[in-house]
């Protein structure tokens, strides 16, 4: 039973992906990019981290695509046509991708051991622990490193001048 | 024991397939938009596999990695929709083909 469920969310994850690689619009790449998450989402939870599926979720598709679609929707995007693909181009990027997909299986295959999980472990309450003990200067630097980010999406699009010496007089 | 290997193997094919799709419309795609979108589909395959590996090995050091990633992917996220934005304030346009300033 898990096979086949695992098997069908591969299976979704992988064509919802191509289709925000193959669609022409952006709207419908986003929309490819939600259900690609649900899809991950799903494959987490057989994985049996319930915690990462509903972060996936509640940050994935609750707030980058909705960021995503909110730019696509403020862009006003459909006047433009994209150039029709240069196939030379997609071959040789296609080939080479695969070659290196070679690679990277052959490599994966060889390095992880092919062992189940045996015990769920109490996920929240361990990730919190390692969180604010042994990971707790990672996730302080992390903090910020947002409160950074943010003035920088600030300064990055604000619009009109602001004199350099603060308030205008 | 075949099941594990299986699924062993198809995990595998997900996350690099994911991963090869990613770095193809990295490559492939005009529009600044999707090309941050395949680097969100980059970032869930590496996710996918940390997750995947720290469940197998029964060690949740793989999850506070794959928290920091989901942190740092929004994060950036942000800052290219930004960029973005003013791109397409200063051009008109958000197709990648049009940004030749640093062209030699």
């Amino acid at each position: 039973m898990r096979e086949i469920l695992f098997v069908i969310f591969s299976i979704f994850t992988i064509t919802a992906a191509s289709g925000v690689l193959l669609s022409k619009s952006p709207v419908y790449s986003a929309f490819s990019l939600i259900l690609s998450f649900f899809g991950l989402a799903g494959l987490y939870l057989l994985w049996g981290s319930t915690f990462m599926a509903m972060i996936q979720i509640l940050i994935y598709t609750g707030a980058i695509v909705v960021l995503f679609v909110f730019v696509v929707m403020l862009l006003n995007l459909n006047t433009e046509k994209e150039n029709p693909p240069n196939l030379l181009f997609w071959g040789i990027s296609a080939g080479s991708v695969w070659l290196l997909s070679l690679i990277l299986l052959r490599v994966l295959t060889r390095s992880i051991p092919s062992k189940l999980p045996a015990v769920p472990v109490d996920q929240l309450r361990t990730i919190s622990k390692l969180l604010f003990t042994r990971y707790l200067w990672p996730f302080e630097v992390l903090s910020l490193f947002l409160l950074v980010m943010i003035v920088a999406i600030f300064a990055i699009t604000r619009t009109g001048e602001i004199p350099v010496g603060g308030e205008k007089s | 024991m075949s099941f594990s290997i299986s699924i062993t193997y198809w995990s595998h094919f997900v996350v690099i397939s994911m991963f090869a799709l990613g770095l193809l419309g990295f490559l492939l795609r005009k529009n600044a938009i999707v090309v941050l979108m395949s680097i969100e589909l980059m970032l869930n395959a590496v996710n996918l596999l940390l997750i995947e590996t720290s469940m197998r090995t029964n060690t949740p050091d793989g999850i506070i990695l794959v928290v920091f990633v989901i942190t740092v992917a929004a994060a950036e996220v942000a800052v290219g929709l930004g960029i973005v934005l003013n791109l397409y304030r200063l051009k008109g346009t958000v197709k990648l083909d049009h940004f030749r300033n640093l062209q030699g």
